[in-house]
């Protein structure tokens, strides 16, 4: 038994010692089986780590991951190795450049992948994390800090195109547009207030008022000019404009870019709902788990899972033998409960319209009540973003789903509620600055905008997006402090059964990841009108991570129930989507529609702040002119768009060819499995007709 | 371990860095790690063979459910007792490592589940490796109605062949689905 796998040579897919008492020609065709399979290499597996594609078209691509993919003991894997280095390959010597050329590409991959392992930010946290408290939290924390880098990459960008260059040519440069207008539009004084009292400095820190207003971080400090000496021309406002619009297409790319890796793998499982139960059980088990205590968290975890899902099936059953009159008693109610979590979220909309234009009204104020009206706004939606979803977690377990779908239904809805509560500040804003949309009012004739209440309007946009940015990091500090910390020393040291019940605090993961979606919408929806905003938010993620790894560790327990679809990263990524939407559809509308500011901003002047964007290109070349007239010109982009029509259905094709194959392989391995039992059944008889013949003749004998 | 000294050769350790997925690192930290676990008077012998319950003092291996398998699936002695050499710990190792290949996982851990070593998961098998990732304590155990509806569904689901037990290809069929087997299939020092 032992000799056969050394005469199958060195792709063994299987090998015993001994046989234990099993039929041997059994296993000789359970093995014979087994290795051509192995050797066709054609699993429809994922390119994870090594690529095996390559290794067939090298032929033999060098020793190394060969020797390395052979489950073997040691010993037996250098004895392969003897053998190999002994046969001694006659090959041209073409082809041992390239394998050499291969080889030391390979050991370059090596030594580039090591010393980027020191480079990886939070490596030793984020492992630390996915040992103690499993893969959900831990993609949380995968989430974060691949928004820190977007963050702190999109920054460089606008420092590098706006904010240096700003500074640079801040006195030299010529105006790009002579002033038209009324005059009374030109006015803005925002330091208008001479000697402040300490605490108004604090104040102003905390709202982007006061000295923090006429200062690189809003709008209203850039300049209009474009500069032009001898060696060097830079247009600002250009360079503005354009570096905001890459902004966005860059964050865009990225998330698409990690979606995509993401997505593969989540296409090429084919949705979760078969081969459920197998998923769970044969990868299921979390080996990075140390310590007893996340051992028997996650034992509870799974079998957690097992029994949803089981109960999930039952209850399948009963719904389909649901006689016809209790079908639509129940659907009447998930329709009545669909309204009533409607009505809240509108009744909370209505809540930030009047907090919003309360605010507005109130904004002489000073000291701390001043302050406390500078976020209102920002209060009623924190409050609103904390109460609604509670009950609406209420009203989905009335609806009677299956436990996975009210959780997603539970989600989308506190998804929706964040993100349009946010549009509906925005609307109350724009409400303002345009008189409610109508040009002819009396407060916006003049200068297309409400002058007198917003002398800069990109910059009372920019504080908004400021203050909701720094009140969601206040917020979550002071639930740290007064909550969280407060909880746990109760739970721990007040042995009631109240403080049991209430238990630890559970790092719930989509609450979180919505939290996230919703700072870095803030941001993008900010970044045109504050451009150092995207510096904020890095330090801000910075600081957030930190906190909840702090909490994570000493307040929480790990969450029993996790869903795999709700902590996927698929899914945080396709809800950050969302956010980028809304914040694009605002860039765009104050790109085209409204009037800029006359008296601050490098748009000033200018009848949109699109309209830049021609009047530089009729200063370029002519022939430039001429080739982006072409590029932009129905005889180019037709065909171009035919083009990308055409790839688009080969691909399509491509991929349900592909879905075909597979389909046709399981069936052949169906009919390969009965072929197996058919000629395993033959053989038993044949050996048992065998065995009575040698009886029947060794008894005549 | 295959110098008397307390420090790997450098013709051997890249020879380890050949024969396994490890990185020099990795490979010099399982060193340290496996020398920690030896006495006195082993450390000066070639090719210890340490118990098993030895190796299960380490921390990665202590709570893990598996951790006698694991050991039983890579130990190369003849008695079949689950000891380990330094060795079989680093195949141990880069089995469990961050590069090592989906084939080399999945046929690992196909080796681990299979709890009577017969070359195929049956019912048996099924039933102790729902009771490892459960907890065999009363309150986290499966009902037996429960269990039997489970293993015929992973059966029914994964057991394409329709013979009653999963063998490795269809093992690495459903493996090959999931996205997170490699990277929960890891354990590093």
């Amino acid at each position: 038994m032992s000799s056969e796998p050394q005469r199958r040579g060195s792709r063994e897919a299987y090998d015993y010692d001994e046989g234990n008492g099993y039929p041997s020609e059994q296993h000789a065709l359970r093995l014979r089986w087994v290795s051509s399979r192995a050797s066709n290499q054609s699993y429809p597996q994922h390119d994870l780590s090594s690529t095996p594609a390559e290794e067939n078209e090298e032929g033999d691509s060098g020793p190394p991951r060969d020797l390395r993919a052979i489950p073997l003991p040691m010993a037996l894997k250098r004895a392969v190795r003897q053998v190999q280095q002994m046969q001694v390959p006659v090959v041209s010597s073409r082809q041992s450049w390239r394998r050499k050329r291969t080889k030391s590409l390979h050991e370059l991959k090596e030594k580039a992948r090591e010393s980027l392992y020191f480079f990886t930010l939070w490596r030793k946290s984020l492992q630390k994390i996915g040992g103690n408290f499993g893969g959900g939290v831990q993609s949380y924390f995968l989430f974060l800090r691949f928004l820190v880098v977007l963050n702190f990459v999109s920054f460089l960008l606008i420092a590098g195109f706006v904010l240096i260059p700003s500074i640079v040519f801040r006195s030299a440069g010529t105006s790009l547009i002579n002033s038209t207008g009324p005059d009374e539009c030109k006015v803005y004084d925002p330091n208008s207030q001479g000697l402040v009292e300490f605490y108004k400095y604090f104040l102003d820190l905390l709202s982007g008022t006061g000295f923090m207003e006429y200062s690189y971080l809003f709008y209203g400090y850039y300049s209009n000019t474009m500069v032009e000496n001898r060696n060097v021309s830079y247009n600002i406002p250009l360079a503005y404009l354009f570096t905001a619009i890459f902004y966005f297409v860059f964050c865009l790319i990225c998330i698409i870019a990690r979606m995509g890796t993401t997505a593969r793998v989540a296409v090429a499982t084919g949705g979760s709902a078969v081969g459920n139960y197998s998923v769970i059980v044969f990868t299921g088990w979390d080996y990075g788990c140390q310590g007893d205590r996340a051992t028997k968290l996650k034992q509870k975890n799974v079998h957690y899972r097992l029994q949803v899902d089981l109960e999930e099936e039952s209850r399948k059953k009963r719904a389909a033998a649901l006689t016809l009159c209790q079908k639509i008693a129940l659907y009447s109610l998930r329709v009545f409960m669909c309204f009533v979590a409607f009505g809240l979220i509108i009744a909370a909309f209505y809540g930030i319209f009047v907090a919003t234009n309360f605010s507005q009204t109130k904004s002489g104020e000073e000291g701390i009540l001043g302050l406390f009206f500078e976020y209102l706004p920002s209060i009623v939606i924190t409050t609103g973003n904390f109460v609604v979803p509670l009950l609406c977690d209420q009203i989905a377990l009335l609806e009677r789903y299956t436990p996975s779908t009210t959780v997603i239904v539970a989600l989308l809805r506190a998804v929706f509620l964040r993100l349009v509560s946010l549009g509906v500040l925005l609307f109350t804003l724009w409400d303002q600055i345009t008189c409610k949309g109508d040009i002819d009012s009396h407060d916006c004739k003049l200068c297309q905008y409400n002058y007198k209440v917003h002398p800069c309007w990109e910059t009372r946009v920019g504080q908004e997006m400021y203050k909701l940015t720094m009140f969601d990091l206040l917020v979550n500090i002071a639930l740290l402090v007064l909550v969280e910390f407060p909880r746990r020393m109760v739970v721990d040291n007040w042995s009631s059964k109240l403080a049991q019940w209430v238990g630890r605090q559970e790092f719930v993961v989509s609450t979180n990841v919505l939290g996230l979606v919703y700072g870095q919408t803030v941001v993008w929806t900010g970044a045109l009108f504050c451009p150092l905003l995207p510096l904020i938010n890095t330090i801000k993620f910075v600081l957030l991570f930190y906190f909840r790894k702090v909490t994570l560790f000493y307040n929480c327990r790990p969450a029993l129930k996790t869903f795999r679809s709700t902590t996927s990263t698929f899914f945080f990524l396709v809800v950050l989507t969302f956010g980028w939407c809304l914040a694009t559809a605002v860039m765009i509308y104050s790109l085209a529609e409204i009037r800029p500011s006359m008296g601050c901003g490098p748009f000033r002047f200018f009848p949109s702040m699109w309209s830049i964007v021609p009047t530089s290109f009729y200063r370029l070349s002519t022939i430039t002119q001429d080739f982006l007239f072409f590029i932009g010109s129905q005889a180019f982009s037709i065909p171009l768009f035919a083009l990308s029509c055409v790839v688009m259905c080969y691909f399509i094709a491509l991929a349900s060819v592909y879905g075909k194959s597979v389909a046709l392989l399981r069936a052949q391995l169906k009919l390969e499995g009965r072929d197996k039992q058919f000629l395993v059944k033959q053989i038993e008889k044949l050996s048992r007709q065998h065995q009575i013949l040698k009886h029947t003749a060794g008894a005549y004998e | 371990m295959g110098t008397t000294a307390s420090q790997l050769g450098k013709d051997l350790l890249s020879e380890y860095q050949e024969l396994t997925f490890l990185t020099k690192q990795e490979i010099l930290l399982a060193h340290k790690r496996f020398a920690e676990l030896l006495t006195k008077d082993e450390k000066d012998l070639p090719n210890t063979r340490l118990p098993m319950e030895r190796i299960l003092t380490l921390p990665e291996l202590k709570s893990n459910p598996f951790r006698r398998r694991i050991c039983l699936v890579f130990s190369t002695s003849q008695h079949k007792d689950g000891s380990l050499t330094f060795e079989d710990f680093l195949d141990l190792l880069s089995a469990f490592s961050d590069s090592a290949t989906m084939e080399i996982k999945s046929h690992y851990a196909f080796r681990i589940f299979d709890f009577d070593d017969d070359g195929t998961l049956d019912y048996g098998d099924l039933e102790r490796l729902v009771n490892c990732l459960t907890g065999e304590t009363d309150d986290t155990r499966l009902t037996d109605e429960e269990m039997r509806q489970l293993i015929s569904n992973i059966l029914e689901e994964s057991d394409i062949d329709k013979d009653g037990t999963v063998n490795l290809s269809e093992f690495q069929h459903v493996i090959s689905r999931s996205p997170d087997f490699v990277s929960s299939f890891k354990i590093v020092l």
